[in-house]
């Protein structure tokens, strides 16, 4: 009878004393901070393996343990990472029909190595063969030396074009990239860094078994050596000028992986890799948090912090309140709440333009959106600085092409299209379409009214969707807006390409390279242009792209890129947001090595083209001040 | 007894396979497809997508399909499409977090809801009942993710307390009190909120068994007998209403494993819950399989259970 009563009472005033117990534990927990930085992320990554990774939550973490050869410097240059040094050339090799006409062809060109411009550094006869190396890969050399030899009666002989459809080539030319390496770069585990791993790594990709989302990058790599265990020298099929960024690929460590069949790396590596980064891997415990640990032994020396926590925190609501209560550091402001931290003393926030813009896609293989005027004219009745300022409150600028302004080929000369109803009006009348008896356009019987598709669990693409729908039925065009789920939006419409109009974004990396998104080849189902758009004109200035390895020229040509497509309005170009983190203030600063050995520049956590976070294994807690002779340090 | 036992488990080896079915084609027929790639990525080539779908049978027929994903679940070789890992480690690894948080849920559900119930049933038609009943519809009727929404608000904006994960992050605790006082805060203010319907729904269920068995003879004839209140409530009343609730018992196996979706979210709580519902948006359709079929297994394995309760605890119960 007693035991019933302490049962039905007992339990239930044990339990509310634990919860208030608990409590005022968890609200006098002391706030000594441990010398740990924590990061908030929406998204649980799915592999540390840097080649199998394509999602951001994976890079994000495995970009603190891992090195590419290559990297970009704050101001977005390439600079060596593991390698030291990297040296462009080329190699072409003319052939002809026979070896006196071979030896006649090298003669002539010893003769007039001065008087042509081509960056010739050696040229060597093989027979019927004759191979110049230049020091400038791309085809514009090579062309004007073909034609200098066909000018003095020499002719070299075709050979078969590596790409079904295009034409014969007069040389092949394969550019190669000799990279030298760092010779103090040792692995987590202390096993040396070598050549060796690069080429491990290569060939990982390329690994069918691997099935490596960054297998495309390297398709054009005809072959890799290491002719030392200090450098690797790639030569490439063709000119391919984007090829040089894709060797900011993480390196993964041959000794470890070489001897294990690729289905066994889930199990043996992909959950607790081993890198040469600044932090090495700790612990991952699922759908909670990835702990990695300074590496005291990174060869740019030891990070300050003790250790770094990505937490996974799948709501973005209660990711603010983990900010609020310091569980995390830093925090993704949504837009809105931009301007009452701007206003909060105790707040720094880091603003910049993303690489990412928001754009309508207009399906060109509908019939009402195949005329330009009708793009043209949507474009115009759309107020996109309305959108800026009422979805993202202000915190973006107006989208002008493919690129975005911080790419360093953008060409901010492209005008955007005003926002003009009574222009979009009059040259939707000047088409045929004018208005019916219910204030829709027809012409030709049919309606002007078509579904705009977006996705899902995207607020921003949402808003636009509805804002596209309230400007375009005041000028008569009648849009249903419909909204899916991510994957079903994938494969039933965009895969398909069936679809009218869809409200998408493109994040973008720092590559001019968009033959993917743009060229006509690429229309086919589950490609990316699936708008089905074709322009000869933009499909040659594609192509000429990715084989230019000089600067001025790539910008002159992303240029014309953007202009051409702009012109086109295959896409109602929207916005590009800005983004913009928080922390508390001055819970960081960052102490990065400088030029000189032994020398460190001291600074607060500043913005840099590269982001706010990009020296983030620098960063320190001031309370947990580094200690390094002062005379060293530069504020 | 036991070709009792026999027979049953013959019959849910017959009905797992049909539920295993009728899964497979419930998560294969779901419009959309697995695209690991997060955002359209521009890197992806149709070559490497290509690749994908072989080493995970996407490209072969679907009947050949739930062949393969059973051979493998069968053999431990079915792997996620999210992280490439074995299906059933993802799913164990869960099992710990997952069980301490139900666990500790259906016990406060069970105790506070006993409680409210009896009281309830005590007091019928008075205040305390009126009370009683109005808190158990208040629980019922709002719905969870909201009144879990007010509660972190006002605890993160009133009183700056931790409240996500399992335990508080970045701090240093001076002793393993602190810390364990810490990580039982991160299990029982989410189990709390995600017990509050169950003491609704099981306080209303106890009352109105109880004001039934209040009404039967057996009592009145205690009463008559002279015997307190308190014996005649505990120890006939309760005792003869507690019986449906023993024979549930084997019915809280599922919920045991079975996730809370919407609290574990919020309160970034790594449990069974969050595993399922992100393989729904991934479609990642072998974790869903061996998901479904864990928890298929588990429900036939709890109707077994409660049947041999019920013929434990009631001589009336015969198994035939």
């Amino acid at each position: 009878m007693r035991s019933i009563r302490l049962f039905l009472y007992g339990i239930p005033i044990a339990l509310i004393l634990l919860l208030v117990a608990a409590f005022v534990n968890a609200s006098f927990l002391s706030v000594a901070k441990k010398n740990e930085m924590s990061i908030g992320t929406i998204g649980e990554p799915s592999t540390l393996n840097p080649i199998q990774q394509a999602d951001s939550a994976s890079a994000q973490v495995a970009g603190l343990m891992f090195n590419g050869l290559l990297k970009y410097n704050q101001d977005l240059e390439v600079v060596g990472d593991l390698a030291t040094a990297w040296d462009l050339s080329q190699e072409t090799t003319f052939q002809f029909g026979s070896e006196e006409e071979a030896a006649k062809a090298l003669l002539f060109l010893n003769e007039h190595q001065s008087s042509n411009s081509a960056s010739i550094t050696t040229i060597a006869g093989n027979g019927k063969n004759l191979a110049l190396t230049l020091s400038q890969p791309g085809l514009t050399d090579s062309e004007n030396i073909a034609h200098i030899l066909s000018e003095a009666g020499l002719h070299p002989l075709p050979f078969p074009p590596l790409d079904k459809g295009s034409k014969d080539r007069q040389f092949k030319a394969e550019p190669i990239i000799r990279f030298t390496l760092r010779k103090d770069v040792r692995w987590h585990d202390g096993a040396l860094f070598t050549s060796a791993d690069v080429a491990f790594t290569f060939h990982a990709i390329m690994d069918e078994r691997v099935a490596s989302p960054r297998s495309s990058d390297f398709e054009l790599v005809s072959s890799l050596v290491a002719p030392d265990p200090y450098s690797v020298v790639v030569r490439y099929k063709k000119p391919f000028s984007p090829a040089l960024l894709s060797w900011m690929q993480s390196i993964l460590p041959a000794h470890i992986l070489e001897k294990v069949e690729p289905a066994k790396w889930s199990e043996i590596y992909n959950r607790h890799p081993i890198g040469t980064g600044p932090f090495k891997f700790g612990n991952w415990k699922t759908n909670e948090f990835i702990r990695l640990i300074k590496n005291p032994d990174y060869f740019r020396g030891s990070p300050w912090l003790d250790s770094v926590v990505f937490r996974v925190l799948p709501d973005p609501l209660t990711l603010q309140l983990a900010f609020q209560t310091k569980q995390v550091d830093f925090w993704a402001v949504d837009p809105w709440a931009v301007k009452s931290f701007e206003k909060d003393k105790r707040f720094d926030l880091f603003s910049s333009a993303g690489n990412m813009y928001n754009y309508i896609g207009w399906n060109l293989r509908r019939p009402m959106f195949q005329d330009l005027r009708v793009r043209k004219a949507l474009a115009e009745a759309i107020n996109i600085p309305q959108m800026i300022k009422y979805i993202i409150y202000g915190h973006g600028v107006q989208s002008n092409g493919i690129f975005t302004p911080k790419m360093w080929f953008y060409d901010p000369k492209v005008k955007p299209l005003p926002y003009d109803p009574k222009a979009a009006a009059a040259l939707l009348d000047q088409v045929g379409w004018k208005p019916g008896s219910d204030g829709i356009r027809m012409k030709d019987g049919k309606r002007l009214s078509f579904t705009l598709l977006a996705n899902n669990g995207n607020e921003v693409r949402r808003d636009i969707a509805t804002l596209v729908q309230d400007d375009l039925k005041k000028i008569g065009v009648e849009v249903k807006v419909e909204i899916y789920e991510w994957s079903v939006l994938l494969k039933r419409f965009v895969n398909k390409g069936e679809f009218d109009a869809i409200v998408l974004g493109w994040g973008l990396g720092n590559d001019f390279d968009q033959y993917a998104i743009w060229h006509s080849s690429q229309t086919h189902p589950e490609e990316l242009n699936f708008v089905g758009y074709n322009n000869p004109e933009v499909d040659h200035l594609l192509t000429d792209l990715r084989q230019e390895y000089s600067c001025p020229e790539i910008i002159r040509l992303a240029a014309k890129l953007q202009q051409t497509i702009y012109e086109d309005q295959p896409y109602t170009f929207l916005f590009v947001p800005e983004g913009t983190s928080v922390m508390w203030k001055n819970s960081y600063r960052i102490r990065r090595p400088g030029s000189k050995l032994g020398e460190w520049i001291d600074s607060p956590v500043t913005m840099t083209k590269a982001g706010w976070d990009y020296d983030m294994e620098w960063f320190y807690r001031p309370e947990y001040i580094p200690k390094i002779p002062a005379t060293q340090i530069i504020k | 007894m036991i070709s009792f036992i026999i027979r049953r488990l013959a019959l849910s080896v017959v009905l797992l396979f049909i539920i295993s079915i009728i899964s497979f084609f419930i998560v294969t027929l779901t419009p959309g497809s697995p695209y690991p790639w997060g955002e359209l990525n521009p890197k992806i080539s149709a070559e490497v997508k290509a690749n994908f779908r072989k080493k995970f049978h996407l490209d072969c027929p679907l009947h050949e399909q739930y062949s393969l994903i059973m051979r493998d679940l069968f053999t431990g070789n079915l792997r996620s499409i999210k992280d490439d890992r074995p299906v059933m480690s993802r799913i164990l690894e869960r099992l710990p977090a997952t069980v301490a948080l139900n666990l500790t849920s259906i016990v406060i559900s069970l105790s506070f809801g006993t409680l409210l119930g009896v009281t309830a049933a005590r007091y019928s038609r008075r205040w305390q009942d009126a009370l009683g009943s109005f808190i158990a519809f208040l629980f019922i009727a709002l719905p969870g993710f909201w009144i879990t929404y007010m509660v972190v608000i006002a605890l993160v904006k009133g009183f700056g307390v931790p409240i996500l994960g399992t335990h508080s992050y970045g701090i240093e605790f001076p002793n393993s009190l602190a810390s364990g006082l810490d990580t039982l805060w991160h299990l029982l203010l989410p189990a709390t909120i995600l017990a509050l319907g169950g003491i609704a729904s099981q306080s209303r269920y106890l009352r109105a068994t109880m004001i039934e068995s209040l009404r039967e003879d057996y009592i009145r004839t205690a009463r008559s007998k002279g015997l307190s209140e308190e014996v005649i409530l505990y120890k006939h009343a309760l005792r003869n209403s507690i019986r449906p609730i023993i024979a549930g018992i084997g019915m809280l196996l599922p919920a045991l494993i079975g996730g809370a979706v919407v609290i574990e979210t919020i309160f970034a709580y790594p449990g069974m819950g969050r595993l399922g519902y992100e393989a729904v948006l991934e479609r990642d359709y072998p974790t869903l399989v061996a998901l479904n079929f864990v928890v298929a297994a588990l429900v036939l394995l709890g109707n077994l259970i409660s049947d041999l309760l019920s013929a434990a605890v009631d001589p009336r119960v015969r198994l035939k």
